[in-house]
């Protein structure tokens, strides 16, 4: 993960990713309400909750795609849509997203170059050989698999510089070699200072994580150690698999 | 991929992220051009040039060359400024009801997950997407404004020159008007209610314009742009200042385009992506769902009136609870689509009756809303089978309503013809005689429309396909026209003329029995089919 933290701004002190607060409410339904967090640089949390509990929305709310109706959150110090916080800032989420006229290596190129990509060809060829995406760099959205589309949008988001890397659900339609190989890059990201949030039901994620943050109808009930224990307490297992 | 289509990446990787945006913009645009077939680009043009060369003929023939008398100038000229400057004020406030909602750009997804996260402008990422869009409206406007203008001038005083250029340039400004204010709503991000109360603002003073004979409104002052020839340059101030208010509008739309809400543009992309490919396949009853979710037009949770409790014909209180639960909005746009029936009717007596053709598609389109509880029911062919009668029953009775309702709005546009025309008894004698089975045709169009199988003769031939989609909307423009006509053509007083339209009104009906055969085949074939 060499060079993915250098672009990235912010005081030294302020953890990469702070909610206070944070709400969001839909004519009186509440997604997620009164939501505090902190995710301090080289820390990987685990986002879990049964669905509905709220975790799509606080990525979407840190990504700067949601406007918040209540708190604050604050990326890199700053707002979430600020350039500040879209430059610290790298969101895989759940339903990848292609140009339909783009290649695979296309979009890694232009997102590369966005985002000011240190030798991106470098970066980008090996994303495509660890990810198993050799032979599909020509290929369009279109033409993908459900796993293919997935290490498409996962070498998207890891492309780039950032500090803050926030996934929802990134083993989703993984085979087992391609998440051992999604484990590394996140413990590589990791060790190079992002802050990492990943939203999951699964419990190798959680087991890796070195924090866990559940939520339950949009509030905040649990946050601490992935202590396997306390999170049978909380949730039944067919709210989350194996816990 | 072949070999053309990886070259054209190349040009992708750039030092800086603006410029790695427009080579990416750029390399797309070749590539859409290298991909587009110019014969069949060609044959489209030709199709359409031929289209537009037979309208503009049966144009020209069909509106009669006589020159307008002093009375008929005379009142044009004090009250067509207010009409016209009213008519621009409703645009606009469906430009800001749109912007408030993220229109008017539809971005792509993938535009939003990764050039507007990206730490570039989003000003500058937008900018392209909305000129784009101001381009093609404005240049479509002026040339329906210079055509306009071409057939104006031959019956209004002033020179071809003055009439083609004031049309032409009010052409160019309404939908700059209204894209003005939906960047200027969108960018600036004004909460639905804060953008609805100000372009009901603009219309209730362009209102007071017309009942006070005042030029004050910035609609107003276009509409005294579009008149220009007939006031003797008296209203070349007014004119000039709304064109400089809506270009003002505009810079300010633009300069604030960066503040567009992602919550709302994601949306708008998901919605605008499924719109377009539901109209690629002519499946209009989507088309509206969508646009409904679109304009976040849902059904009231508390009814304007509850219905009293009671068990018998329950078919009809559904659709009266459907009814009673119509948003404002949806209310609003039907009595505006009845008011505007009713002023063409009447223009169509006072200036050429080609202008009956459009009262009919203008009621359809109010009659497509009406038909709602028929068309809910028809979306659900599993829960519509588990009913204790026939399909083709079922459609029969669910016509009932919305026919007694689309009576209603025609009765409203009866009444808003009366008032705006000179003759209020020739406008209700007619409108009273022909409403029974204009109204049952137009339900029944809706119906047969809201029904449609998009799919179901696409595979045996486009045409056919096509011919179906499209048969409602013309026994909905025929069935209002013949009654119009026939009071028009005939000579004599009101009587005769109300007596004309009665007498066609056995016509009328039949396409309405038509209509209900129809649906009575549909329901029963795929019943069968379900079976």
């Amino acid at each position: 993960m060499s060079g993915a933290i250098e672009a990235t701004s912010g005081a030294v002190d302020t953890p990469p990713l702070v909610a206070h607060g944070l709400g969001r409410t839909y004519d009186g339904y509440i997604a997620l309400g009164s939501f505090t967090v902190e995710v301090a640089a080289g820390e990987l949390v685990a986002l879990i909750g049964p669905n509905g509990a709220g975790k799509t929305t606080f990525l979407n709310l840190a990504a700067g795609l949601l406007e918040p109706t209540a708190g604050r959150i604050e990326v890199a110090g700053q707002p979430p849509g600020s350039l500040a916080a879209r430059r610290a800032l790298s969101y895989l989420p759940d339903s990848p997203v292609f140009y339909e006229d783009l290649s695979v290596a296309e979009h890694l190129e232009y997102v590369a170059a966005l985002h000011g990509t240190e030798g991106p060809t470098a970066r980008i060829e090996e994303l495509i050989g660890r990810l198993g995406l050799d032979g599909w760099e020509d290929a369009l959205g279109a033409e993908l698999s459900k796993g293919m589309k997935q290490k498409a949008s996962i070498a998207l988001a890891l492309v780039r510089p950032f500090a803050v890397l926030l996934a929802d659900e990134p083993l989703d339609g993984l085979d087992p070699p391609s998440r051992e190989v999604l484990f590394d890059l996140l413990a590589e990201t990791r060790a190079a200072g992002a802050a990492i949030v990943v939203s999951t039901h699964r419990p190798d994620v959680i087991a890796a994580a070195d924090r866990c943050v559940a939520l339950r109808d949009g509030r905040l009930a649990y946050d601490g150690a992935p202590d396997p224990a306390v999170l049978e307490r909380l949730f039944d297992a067919s709210e989350l698999e194996g816990a | 991929m072949d070999a053309a289509d990886r070259s054209a990446g190349k040009v992708l990787a750039a030092g800086d992220p603006v410029a790695a945006m427009k080579a990416m913009r750029a390399a797309r645009r070749r590539r859409y051009v290298a991909r587009t077939d110019v014969m069949e680009v060609l044959y489209r043009v030709y199709l359409w040039a031929l289209g537009a060369l037979f309208g503009l003929a049966f144009l020209a023939g069909a509106l009669h060359e006589v020159p307008a008398g002093p009375s008929a100038v005379a009142g044009i000229r004090v009250h067509a400024p207010a009409v016209i400057g009213l008519a621009v004020a409703v645009l606009v406030l469906a430009g800001l009801r749109s912007g408030a909602r993220g229109g008017p750009l539809a971005i792509e997804a993938a535009e939003v997950r990764y050039t507007l996260l990206a730490p570039v402008s989003r000003r500058t990422a937008l900018r392209p997407a909305a000129l784009q869009q101001l381009r093609v409206a404005t240049i479509a406007g002026a040339v329906l404004g210079a055509l306009v203008g071409n057939f104006v001038f031959r019956r209004f005083p002033g020179t071809a020159l003055e009439w083609i250029g004031s049309l032409a340039a009010f052409g160019a400004l309404v939908p700059i008007a209204v894209l003005g204010a939906a960047l200027l709503a969108s960018g600036r991000r004004l909460r639905p209610a804060l953008a609805a109360a100000l372009g009901l603002a603009l219309v209730g003073w362009s209102v007071l314009d017309l009942a006070l004979g005042r030029h004050s409104s910035p609609a107003t002052m276009l509409g005294d742009l579009a008149t220009l020839p007939l006031q003797h340059g008296a209203s070349a101030g007014p004119a000039g200042l709304g064109a400089g208010l809506v270009l003002a509008l505009l810079a300010v739309g633009l300069l604030g385009i960066g503040g567009l809400g992602l919550e709302a543009a994601r949306r708008r992309a998901d919605l605008v992506a499924e719109m377009r490919f539901s109209a690629s396949v002519q499946d209009l009853r989507t088309v509206i769902l969508l646009r409904r979710q679109l304009a976040s037009e849902h059904p009231r949770r508390t009814p304007w009136l509850r219905l009293a409790g009671g068990g018998a014909h329950p078919i009809w209180r559904r659709a009266w609870q459907s009814f009673l639960r119509w948003p404002v909005v949806r209310i609003g746009r039907v009595l505006v689509l009845a008011v505007a029936a009713g002023a063409v009717a009447v223009a169509g007596f006072s200036q050429t009756p080609v202008l009956f053709a459009l009262p009919g598609p203008l009621l359809f389109v109010a009659a497509l809303d009406l038909i709602e509880p028929l068309a809910q029911e028809m979306d659900h062919p599993s829960r519509r089978l588990l009913l204790p009668l026939p399909s083709a029953v079922l459609v029969r009775r669910h016509l009932l309503a919305p026919a007694v309702a689309t009576g209603v709005v025609l009765a409203v546009a009866a009444v808003a013809a009366a008032a705006i025309g000179g003759n209020p008894a020739l406008a209700l004698g007619v409108g009273a005689v022909s409403l029974v089975p204009c109204a049952f045709v137009l339900a029944c169009a809706a119906a047969v429309s809201a029904t449609n199988d998009p799919y179901e003769f696409a595979l045996m031939a486009p045409e056919m396909s096509q011919a179906v989609n499209f048969a409602p909307l013309l026994f909905a423009a025929g069935g209002v026209f013949l009654p119009l006509f026939a009071a028009w053509k005939v000579e004599g007083g009101d009587g005769a003329r109300v007596g004309a339209a009665f007498g066609v009104a056995p016509i009328v009906a039949g396409f309405a029995l038509i209509g209900v055969a129809v649906l009575t085949w549909r329901a029963d074939k795929r019943e069968r089919g379900a079976m």
